[in-house]
């Protein structure tokens, strides 16, 4: 049986579509992608109250109450997608999240808890003890329960 | 089985001899002259310095449950692919930590890599970048040390197999690492830059992790601070090179902020694989030599 060329291009076209399709429903399910992308919502959040600290931009409540509040979502949201078992491959996770899930647990709490504080922060004066605690709770995870670069 | 002659028995006999000769031979101590230590009045307050510029805490810091948690008594074991080290106790006690050493005992040390009973250093003690330190900074660590209150630690031995066999070995590698010129500071480029590259090379021994290693455990220095695999074998170290063209940091005062405040300013790199504990070391540097390192660090295409 011999195939025309055109059936050939459309099959390899087709599943290349499939594939790809495919590929995107894994990404969207994976919850290691998930968290990263949390994370570096986080990451985004953190850039205006860091320049408020330093002095960039001048101390403004609504800017901080709303990013906090994002962080604090985002926080809530990457601490539900460290499942058994999704460590490994591209992922910083490092493998004492698991074997030592209730440390991990309670620094991920502890970060939530200082986004709270800083969404709380209504004046200057409270907001660098506020920004140390929160970066200092999230210090403390990584240095404990992430890798360094993949 | 029929057992060797006694002649061939006489020949492997003869055979180990010589080799162990030369074994001993090759792998004697060097310690300097009792002339290289000048005469220095020394500083304490730049010795100061120096322990935070080497964050010398960060690997001889006090064990678990020690009554002082803050003083460098040693003991927290540092895994590495050969084994656990158990670090000095860096503290004047006379029996466990530097009470005895001569300032001759402790330039040996971190310049040649011996203990005062002529003992060899595993290279996980970064001599390779210490020996690049001039000696009045090195009796100036030293007069730190002993001014911090004496503390008595013993830790156990390292947990290296053949400890004494691999320990004497140690001295055929140091006859290959030591042929290596050590850090010159160099005679080109601003006071600022000049004291960066001081502090990253010879105290700051960031190389020990940043550049990778060859198969000789010496620095790649065609890949000088380029990064690679994480010595702990998990993960990699960052690249500190090319940190302006990538956008890591936007300028000398940035990446100063980052160095002094770390992820308290949400600076989210500098907090994995260890540099947690390097960074708060070197945020306890006067401002002008962590701006110095920033500017060092910066220039590095």
């Amino acid at each position: 049986m011999s195939l025309s060329k055109r059936t050939l291009a459309w099959s390899a076209g087709l599943s290349m579509i499939i594939a790809g399709a495919w590929g995107a429903v894994l990404a969207a399910d994976n919850p290691a992608h998930l968290r990263h992308e949390a994370m570096e919502t986080v990451q985004e959040s953190f850039k205006p109250l860091r320049a408020i600290a330093v002095k960039e931009t001048p101390f403004d409540a609504a800017v901080v109450k709303k990013n906090a509040g994002t962080i604090l979502e985002k926080l809530k949201e990457a601490h539900g997608l460290f499942p058994e078992g999704s460590g490994g491959g591209d992922s910083r996770a490092k493998a004492e999240i698991w074997s030592d899930r209730a440390g991990f647990d309670a620094a991920m709490k502890n970060a939530q808890a200082a986004a709270t504080a800083m969404a709380a922060v209504t004046e200057e004066a409270a907001f660098v003890p506020a920004m140390k605690g929160l970066g200092g709770a999230c210090k403390a995870c990584h240095d404990k329960y992430r890798l360094p670069e993949q | 089985m029929r057992l060797p002659s006694r002649r061939t028995a006489a020949a492997i006999a003869f055979v180990l001899a010589v080799a162990a000769v030369a074994f001993l031979w090759l792998t004697q101590p060097d310690p300097l002259p009792a002339a290289a230590i000048p005469a220095h009045t020394a500083d304490r307050a730049n010795g100061e310095v120096l322990y935070h510029a080497g964050s010398c805490f960060a690997c001889h810091k006090a064990a678990k449950g020690a009554t002082n948690p803050s003083l460098p008594s040693g003991g927290t074991p540092f895994k590495t692919p050969i084994g656990v080290f158990y670090p000095q106790n860096l503290t004047p006690d006379p029996e466990t930590g530097l009470g005895r050493w001569s300032e001759l005992d402790f330039v040996n040390a971190m310049t040649r890599g011996l203990s005062p009973d002529g003992r060899h250093y595993f290279p996980a003690f970064p001599y390779m970048a210490y020996r690049a330190m001039r000696v009045s900074d090195l009796l100036d660590l030293r007069a730190y040390l002993m001014s911090l209150p004496a503390v008595k630690a013993m830790h156990p031995p390292h947990s290296v197999p053949q400890l004494g066999l691999a320990r004497r070995g140690v001295g055929l590698w140091k006859r290959i690492a030591l042929t290596r010129l050590p850090f010159i500071p160099a005679s080109e480029g601003s006071d600022t830059w000049k004291r960066g590259a001081y502090l990253v090379n010879a105290p700051g021994h960031c190389g020990e992790c940043h550049t990778p290693k060859s198969w000789l455990m010496l620095e790649d220095l065609s890949r000088y601070l380029a990064g690679g695999p994480h010595p702990g074998g998990e993960g990699k170290v960052p690249n500190l090179r090319g940190l302006l063209g990538r956008k890591k940091y936007k300028n000398v005062a940035d990446l100063t902020l980052a160095l002094q405040n770390g992820e308290e300013l949400g600076y989210e790199d500098i907090s994995s694989g260890g540099m947690a504990a390097i960074q708060e070391n070197i945020a306890k540097l006067p401002e002008s030599d962590v701006r110095a390192i920033a500017e060092y660090l910066l220039s590095l295409k």
